[in-house]
């Protein structure tokens, strides 16, 4: 699989433009990973992540913007602001549970929303625009699709890796425990609240170093970033492809980015081809776009009493 | 107060619901290695009881001292670290993965790692003490079933085996054989009294079936109606009046 998207940029239709296309689609997956560590292992659903998104996209902008242009200093920048916003939010969050949870986690998000929209400091609506390309080492710039594209792909396989790590440890199990019956982890002797201030921190960084590498690709970064519709596709992503399984959320981000431009190329009112295609894959593949193929490869079927 | 051999000292303990007073002033001393058994009629405040020494509430008035040390008030994390486990009236464990892992969660959380940074990317090997502890309580077939297919009373089984999985020298069990036949019972009631004698354990149980607690108890307290009206030996319980008249109602006047 690594082989395959490391191989892609060599067949013959990869122009610029899909290049790019492929830069989002495993971006999103990216992100739809690190809120699958909320959604499918600790039973917590975020309605906020497009503002760690957008922070780590802003960061990364203003410093870019600045002539600060190491992507190094971005990514270091993305980890700061993303993580201290991040402690403010996850503090207060994960004292609630369920849906106060997923309520605190937007109205933060729109807080942050509305002061990137409403203030001038960063540009208002038009947020920055116009940012140079951030460079690696010395010269080397990531200027063109093909870098961003291995620049993406770098990040997804260290941080798929990191959350696979995370999800086969200790820790790990214990979030699982939280999302089955967080009373009795209490009862087994976890404190259970620092679990989730844990896991909502490192969901959250991930998300932001995932945004801190957008300004490259794009040369910009809007308040639009964080609307709330984009969180919303972000917990979709992870629907569609599978919760509980990291590799599937991928997967499911790259399908919604994929199929959102394939449709809206052709329809102006394509959020209604992309809704039809949504209710199918909930109602009839309930287990994801991941869960078709543990079908067909003869997995052992969840037994169910 | 402190007595050698006092486990657990519960002292004059109330606890109020609004206008309702769940428990008033009980006090008793569980010593180590005892079973020690709070029985009572549905409603006297069993439950609470337990509550209020695993840290789900904090007690209106009075103390819960654990080996000499206070615990009324502190969260149920913390209580179960310091050697405290409970199970539940109603079973409470986690349905959706498989036997084995429910054990091992909470065995790891008395792994060196847990609450360390390394927990994040290691994952302690506690194989062996859980398979004995699935062995012990029959469940070693069933390792890797999910647990909510299990049958009732092995459901009940393995709520007391995440309790023990934690490591506890004081283990609070919460009708454990709430739902069981009669046989079921008789065989879990054997059992916990073997597995407790093994481990050294002290118990301290809640029951509201009389029959269950005779047979396994070292000492009895009797709850009725959130307070203590008798504490004793099983014989000096069962020849009880005020304890007959709480199961059986009044004599006819």
């Amino acid at each position: 699989m690594w082989l395959l998207l490391a191989l892609l940029p060599a067949l013959p239709f990869m122009s610029k433009f899909y290049l790019l296309l492929a830069f989002d689609a495993l971006l999103f997956g990216t992100i739809a990973m690190s809120l699958d560590l909320l959604m499918g292992y600790t039973g917590l659903v975020s309605f906020g992540h497009a503002a760690f998104f957008g922070l780590g996209a802003y960061a990364s902008a203003v410093l870019l913007e600045r002539g600060i242009v190491s992507l190094w200093a971005c990514l270091l920048g993305a980890l700061l602001v993303v993580g201290l916003y991040a402690l403010v939010v996850s503090f207060f969050a994960t004292a609630r549970r369920g849906i106060y949870f997923a309520l605190l986690t937007l109205i933060f998000a729109e807080v942050v929303y509305t002061f990137f929209r409403y203030t001038q400091t960063f540009g208002g609506s038009d947020g920055i625009q116009g940012v140079p390309s951030p460079r690696l080492i010395g010269d080397v710039a990531i200027d063109t699709p093909l870098r961003n594209y291995y620049l993406v792909l770098v990040y997804l396989g260290l941080a798929y890796l990191a959350c696979r790590v995370l999800v086969t440890s200790h820790f790990g199990r214990v979030l699982v425990a939280i999302r089955e019956n967080e009373d009795r982890t209490r009862f087994l002797g976890y404190d259970v609240q620092r679990y989730k201030l844990a896991v909502c921190m490192i969901s959250a960084l991930l998300t932001g170093l995932g945004g801190a590498l957008y300004p490259g690709r794009s040369a910009f970064a809007t308040p639009d970033l964080m609307l709330w519709t984009v969180s919303g596709e972000f917990i979709i992503m992870v629907m569609i492809g599978g919760l509980g399984t990291l590799a599937g959320p991928v997967v499911g981000g790259a399908f919604f980015v994929l199929l959102q431009e394939k449709v809206s190329s052709y329809v102006d009112w394509y959020f209604i081809v992309i809704g039809l295609v949504l209710i199918f894959i909930v109602l009839f593949m309930p287990r994801g776009l991941l869960g078709v193929r543990d079908l067909l490869g003869g997995r052992r079927w969840r037994t169910t009493a | 107060m402190a007595h050698d051999g006092i486990v657990l000292e519960v002292d004059a303990v109330s606890k109020s619901f609004g206008a309702l007073a769940a428990l008033s002033k009980v006090s008793f001393a569980v010593r180590q290695g005892q079973v020690f058994s709070v029985i009572g009629p549905n409603g006297a405040g069993k439950s609470t009881l337990f509550n209020v020494i695993s840290g789900l509430h904090v007690p209106t008035v009075g103390r819960v001292r654990f080996r000499g040390r206070e615990i009324a008030g502190l969260a149920p994390e913390a209580i179960n670290r310091l050697g405290i486990a409970k199970t539940f009236q109603i079973t409470n464990i986690f349905p959706e993965i498989s036997v084995f892992e429910n054990v091992r969660v909470a065995a790891q959380s008395r792994a060196r790692e847990s609450g360390r940074l390394a927990s994040l990317w290691r994952l302690p090997d506690v194989e062996p003490g859980t398979a004995e502890l699935l062995r012990a309580f029959g469940l070693a077939a069933k390792r890797d079933e999910l647990a909510e297919s299990l049958s009732h009373g092995e459901q009940r089984y393995l709520e007391i085996c995440l309790a023990l999985a934690t490591e506890p020298t004081l283990l609070l069990l919460d009708e454990p054989t709430a739902g069981m036949t009669p046989g079921e019972t008789k065989e879990a009631t054997a059992l916990i009294r073997r597995i407790a004698a093994a481990r050294g354990l002290t118990v301290l149980l809640i029951e509201h079936d009389m029959s269950v607690v005779m047979g396994i108890s070292d000492r009895i307290a009797v709850l009725h109606f959130g307070e203590k009206i008798a504490e004793g030996a099983p014989e000096q319980i069962r020849n009880d009046p005020q304890v007959i008249e709480a199961y059986l109602g009044p004599p006819e006047a």
